[in-house]
């Protein structure tokens, strides 16, 4: 759980603008740094306080000592309580609590507050264990209190011992005061740093925002080189990052050109290819034709051949002007119909039956789409004839090829089967990469499936491909615009 | 037996600059009072026991410089630890004259001289008190028992005979009748070992107390008397018999006597708080001479 939490919070701060990361690390460093200093100065400072006050309790045991041996030697309480009251205010930097002597046999000859320590008294227990058991000095920074003993020497006999208590809240106070000062001080700086570091290094990764952006932009397929204005006061690094930027974006915008170029010189290779299609599908009833009307002026008096002779003409020419329209309709240049209409759909059987007559296909011809939709007309038409081609030639002589075209509240869905043996794996891959923006267009196969998957994506809809149990489906979803509608 | 006074008022009542005091000192306390005097020109050696209080360096440059003019003499002051030094010094002549206290004269006075008497409050005459810290809860003499006891020094009438002396007359000693004794060698000091607590009790000069009390009041408030004795002969200035009736002797003591008429003279019993001196006479110590016997009875 907490693992969990922890791999939240990095991942978290994983993803924090850099211009607040760096500052922050940079600030986590001075704190670090801070602390480092801070330790090695205070224990610095408390070394030197440690042996400046054992300098001075040494010289203030070295100056009571002198001045209480010879009244300890007589057991001169009085003497011996004079010298110490006396020493009470007579050394500067050592703020003795009390002073007393204690005599060999523990108890106290005198001490400088005698009330609380009375002549032929023993020291209490509870004060005995703060007291070094030789001479020296026991230093508790907790209890602000330092203890000195000192041992009483005549002739190599002890002949007492001096006990002293020291404030060294003095000493204490210096250290905390150093302490703030040093948290402040380097507070201070870290704070300020940080925020300078922060202002610094967000002017720094400035251009860094607006090289994403344009990135960002490209990515969503509108590839801009970065303007002159953005480039004013640039660091060398990002001067040079901005010209590939602009040189990369100069050649994607030139290859998307060159790309629209392939696809429309695709659309009229298809028409090429349709027109001979369609030359055959006029030039079938134009043979009939030219018989009825033959037939007509061989036998136009008789009401009845004529009547028939004329229903063929029209049947014929009919035939001739639906495939004409839908040629027509998808070839038209510069055509912008943003609302589909069913009979949009339904008239593509009329551009691929030369294709599907030749195979002797069988098209099955779904179209449940009856009402207008808010689309691209002419891309999708475009898209379901590249589609609809694909799968008659897939598709093995006297196959079926199926169409099915469907609406829902938020898209329109094309669906379009074969019989064949499916779709290799590197057209397949055009289908995956014709979405990227930088993909290049095939070199010699697919350049029509290339093409519609360009379309869809620029529709903002999808393709899935499924492996039939015989054949292959393609599915082409592309999200309605009902702002179209309205219009 | 002379208080502490306050320096600022001895400096304010001097004639006397400071290095003139402390240039005489120099000389006064160069060497102990050793020979005898040779000739008129030859310092006179003034013994001072310890009841005068050490750090009145001033008060003794004023009266060595008062009694030096007024003698016509250089004056030595000859100061020691204990009272007994003084008095030893004294009695083998190697001391012109001394102001010790009525105990040593009650107790040599067929060897001494009385040369003056100080005048306290219109009268020759002091007493002693026993006096106890603040926190204590004894009221009168016979509370003191049991306690720790300061006393100022073993030859001081105020400071030791006269609590010896009722002690002797409940047939008992300092041994028996405290916890614990010492000598403090000064009544200032007995004022301070009280206060402090060092001792529960102590005996002092009666004068010293009274007189601290407006100089010291911080240190004299954390004590309270428990006992006041009866009057005694106030410590005279005294000298050897055998210098009895000498230009020196003489003029010591009326040096004394005229001190209220001198303008140095009058700073000097200003800052001891005395009226003035007096011709004395023995009889002004028999009570202190009655405790004596009464004490030696009991050794």
């Amino acid at each position: 759980m907490t693992e969990m939490f922890s791999r939240r919070v990095l991942s978290r701060i994983g993803a924090w603008p850099l211009a607040v990361k760096v500052p922050l690390i940079v600030a986590c460093l001075m704190v670090g740094i801070a602390v480092m200093i801070s330790q090695v100065v205070l224990s610095r400072l408390v070394k030197d306080q440690e042996t400046n006050l054992s300098l001075l309790t040494s010289a203030y045991l070295d100056g009571i000592s002198a001045a209480v041996t010879p009244s300890v030697l007589r057991a001169d309480v009085w003497e011996t309580f004079d010298a110490l009251d006396r020493a009470r205010t007579r050394y500067a930097g050592v703020d003795a609590r009390y002073a007393l002597v204690e005599l060999p046999n523990h108890t106290i000859l005198a001490a400088s507050d005698p009330v609380r320590f009375p002549i032929q008294s023993r020291l209490p227990a509870e004060l005995e264990r703060h007291f070094p058991q030789k001479d020296g000095l026991i230093i508790d920074s907790h209890m602000g209190r330092a203890w000195l003993a000192r041992t009483l020497r005549e002739e190599g006999f002890s002949v007492g011992r001096i006990l002293a208590e020291i404030d060294i809240a003095d000493l204490l106070r210096i250290r905390h005061d150093v302490l703030l000062t040093l948290v402040l001080v380097n507070g201070a700086l870290t704070i300020a740093f940080a925020f300078a570091g922060y202002l610094l290094l967000k002017q720094m990764l400035q251009p860094l925002g607006v090289l994403s952006l344009y990135v960002e932009r490209a990515r969503d397929g509108n590839v801009q080189a970065i303007p002159e204005r953005h480039r004013r006061r640039l660091s060398r690094e990002f001067d040079r990052l901005f010209s590939r930027f602009n040189a990369m974006a100069t050649a994607l915008a030139e290859r998307e050109t060159l790309a629209s170029r392939l696809a429309e010189q695709e659309k009229y290779a298809m028409l090429g290819k349709l027109a001979s299609g369609m030359a055959h599908e006029v030039n079938n009833p134009l043979g009939g034709m030219l018989n009825a009307i033959d037939t007509i002026q061989a036998h136009g008096q008789d009401a009845e051949v004529r009547l028939k002779s004329v229903e063929f003409l029209k049947r014929g020419l009919s035939s001739i002007r639906s495939v004409v329209r839908a040629a027509l309709v998808t070839y038209k240049a510069d055509a912008d119909i943003s609302v589909l209409t069913p009979n949009d759909l339904d008239d593509l059987p009329f551009l691929i039956q030369h294709e599907a007559g030749a195979r002797r296909l069988r098209l099955d011809w779904q179209n449940q789409v009856t009402e207008p939709v808010a689309v691209e007309a002419t891309a999708i038409r475009q898209i379901t004839l590249n589609l609809l081609l694909n799968a008659c030639a897939a598709s093995p002589d006297a196959g079926t090829v199926s169409f099915l075209a469907r609406k829902s509240q938020s898209n329109i869905q094309i669906a379009i089967a074969d019989e064949g043996s499916g779709i290799p794996a590197d057209i397949l891959a055009i289908l995956d990469r014709a979405e990227e923006v930088s993909s290049p267009p095939p070199a010699s196969k697919g350049l029509g499936l290339w093409t519609t998957a360009r379309l869809v994506h620029r529709l903002g809809g999808c393709i899935d491909v499924d492996t039939l149990r015989v054949g292959t489906r393609v599915r082409v979803t592309i999200p309605l615009r009902p702002e179209k509608i309205a219009a | 037996m002379v208080p502490a006074p306050s320096k600022r008022e001895a400096r304010s009542r001097s004639g006397i600059s400071r290095r003139d005091v402390l240039a005489g000192l120099s000389v006064a306390f160069s060497v102990g009072a050793t020979r005898a005097r040779a000739n008129s020109a030859a310092p006179i050696s003034f013994g001072i026991n310890p009841l005068f209080l050490d750090s009145d360096i001033e008060l003794l440059g004023k009266l060595q410089g008062y009694l030096a003019r007024r003698l016509g003499q250089p004056v030595q002051l000859v100061k020691r630890r204990t009272y007994q030094e003084i008095t030893a010094l004294l009695l083998s002549g190697q001391l012109d004259a001394a102001w010790i206290c009525d105990d040593p004269y009650a107790q040599h006075r067929n060897k001494l001289s009385l040369l003056a008497v100080p005048v306290y409050r219109q009268k020759p005459l002091y007493q002693t008190y026993v006096i106890v810290n603040q926190a204590s809860k004894a009221k009168d003499f016979d509370d003191v028992a049991g306690t720790i006891h300061a006393f100022s020094d073993p030859d001081s009438t105020s400071g030791f005979l006269v609590t010896r002396y009722m002690l002797a007359l409940r047939k008992t000693t300092p041994n028996v009748f405290f916890r614990n004794f010492f000598f403090t060698y000064g009544h200032r000091n007995v004022l301070r070992a009280v206060g402090a607590g060092l001792a529960e009790s102590g005996s002092i000069d009666g004068y010293v107390w009274d007189v601290m009390r407006e100089r010291e009041p911080d240190l004299v408030d954390k004590t309270r008397v428990v006992y006041r004795s009866p009057q005694l002969g106030f410590p005279p200035i005294a000298g050897p018999k055998s210098a009895a009736g000498t230009s020196t002797s003489r003029g010591l003591a009326e040096a004394f006597m005229e001190m209220q008429n001198d303008g140095l003279g009058r700073d000097v019993l200003s800052i001891l708080q005395l009226d003035g001196f007096m011709q004395g006479s023995p009889d002004l110590y028999g009570t202190t001479a009655e405790m004596l016997r009464v004490v030696q009875a009991q050794v």
